[in-house]
């Protein structure tokens, strides 16, 4: 049996979530699904507190986000759920197949489908990066925040952006010892507030440093780390070999695109945006008419800009079904608005940057 | 509750992903590398790296990042590719 409702939505993070309430407040049948064991995706971690403005709610802690969204729809009777269901394929005719619980297949034939997988962390090559104790840093994140289970005693962290300064902090929250931060910019990438916090802990973040290699047989029992010169070789001779037994690497995300390739919608590789990511319309509809994307499966940025995403997607989609949506312009305005104060300033130039390479109404006006 | 990792028995927490329940037990090689053999263990904790696949009850390429324990699994380090027996 092929069930049909008038939007899918892939993926139950902060941009799934956005657009299913979105869709389902518009009167729309949605079915919304993730792999996980829980909704929220990677929000169920978040035990700091979100920065912005009331909009994304500011001063909440992210593991309390999922449930505010899902407040107004979990019992709406247009809305339905599945965990630990994967989605395998998309097919020409428009039927995504997903297995659930490792066991039955299910299909769906939506009318309007809104991609929002997320992104998965990235890994760098270096001796034994495979060994295992190396880490991404967002997994260690969530054995300790969700499941109370700590990755060992002392460990090293690479890369200085908002994940790797954040979960440094939580280490020693959790009673590890961080042996210092490496990172190959000159600077710290991540907000200063969070490198504060973690300098006055005593950590040091070694900018323009890398790791060199892991140490371990079977698992890591340290690390080689060095300093690096201005075209990132590393300076020999400056090595230095740190005691550690495990290593977290928040050295980025890449966008889970794959559906958006199976679909056949136009991509284009941004640097600034981490990877393949589909063209989209300011309504985040791609060049398959009828499939929208949400969050960092378009490009990695951050959990609050992906629930605004998110919500445009699930409004946009739900007018295009022809639902009758009260000041859906004047509305979409503010969402727009507010996305467009997240990436103000310098911190969101990059971003900018990125998304104007896949902008379709950019790509058109230069055409 | 009890489950089984190679032959012994451990305790874990019902629903956690069966690899939290490992590593609490300071277990952190879950499989070895198919071409070489190389010991291999969690990394992306969210079902897509391919790196914590191992065998629970005889079915192999489970990924135990999000795969929840149960009452009596048996857990089992995969080698290769796995076989479906």
């Amino acid at each position: 049996m092929i069930a049909e409702p008038e939007v899918l939505i892939i993926g139950g993070g902060p941009a799934g979530l956005a657009a299913a309430r979105e869709a389902v407040k518009a009167g729309c049948s949605v079915v919304l699904l993730d792999d996980a064991l829980t909704l929220g995706g990677q929000l169920v971690k978040q035990t700091h507190k979100f920065f912005g403005s009331e909009m994304e709610y500011a001063g909440v802690r992210g593991i309390k986000i999922p449930e505010i969204l899902l407040k107004e729809i979990l019992d709406a009777p247009n809305f339905e759920h599945h965990i630990r269901t994967t989605v395998s394929g998309y097919y020409e005719d428009g039927v995504v197949t997903a297995i659930r619980d490792e066991k039955e297949m299910v299909k769906f034939r939506p009318k309007k489908l809104i991609v929002a997988t997320g992104a998965l962390e990235k890994t760098i090559p270096f001796p034994n990066n495979d060994l295992p104790g190396v880490y991404g840093a967002g997994a260690v994140q969530t054995l300790m925040n969700v499941y109370g289970v700590v990755p060992g005693k002392r460990g090293l962290m690479v890369g200085a952006g908002n994940i790797g300064l954040i979960v440094s902090y939580q280490l020693m929250q959790a009673g590890m010892e961080v042996a210092a931060v490496v990172e190959g910019m000159d600077k710290v990438g991540g907000y200063w507030v969070h490198a504060s916090k973690i300098a006055r802990l005593g950590i040091p973040i070694l900018t323009r440093h890398t790791i060199l290699e892991a140490k371990g047989q079977d698992v890591v029992t340290g690390a080689v780390i060095a300093p690096i010169d201005e075209n990132w070789r590393p300076i020999p001779g400056a090595e230095t070999e740190i005691e550690c037994d495990f290593i977290c690497l928040a050295v980025g995300l890449s966008p889970l695109s794959d559906i958006f390739k199976l679909a056949e919608c136009e991509m284009v590789y941004v640097p600034q945006l981490s990877g393949e990511v589909p063209y989209r319309t300011s309504e985040m509809q791609t060049t398959t008419e009828g499939i929208y994307v949400a969050g960092d499966a378009g490009g990695v940025e951050e959990a609050s800009s992906a629930m605004i995403e998110g919500a445009i997607a699930g409004f946009a989609a739900a007018k295009a079904l022809g639902k009758v949506i009260p000041d859906y312009e004047s509305r979409r305005c503010i969402l727009q608005d507010e996305l467009e104060r997240l990436r103000s300033g310098p911190v969101g130039e990059h971003i900018r940057g990125g998304l104007c390479q896949c902008s379709l109404e950019h790509k058109t006006e230069m055409n | 509750m009890e489950f089984i990792f190679e032959g012994e028995e451990l305790a874990g927490y019902e629903g956690e992903p069966i690899a939290a329940a490992l590593h609490d037990h300071g277990i952190q090689v879950l499989k070895y590398s198919i071409r070489h053999n190389r010991p291999r263990g969690f990394f992306c904790a969210i079902g897509h790296c391919s790196s914590c696949l191992m065998e629970v009850d005889g079915r192999p390429n489970v990924r135990v990042c999000v795969e929840p324990l149960a009452e009596g699994m048996v857990v089992r380090r995969q080698r290769g590719k796995g076989n479906l027996s």
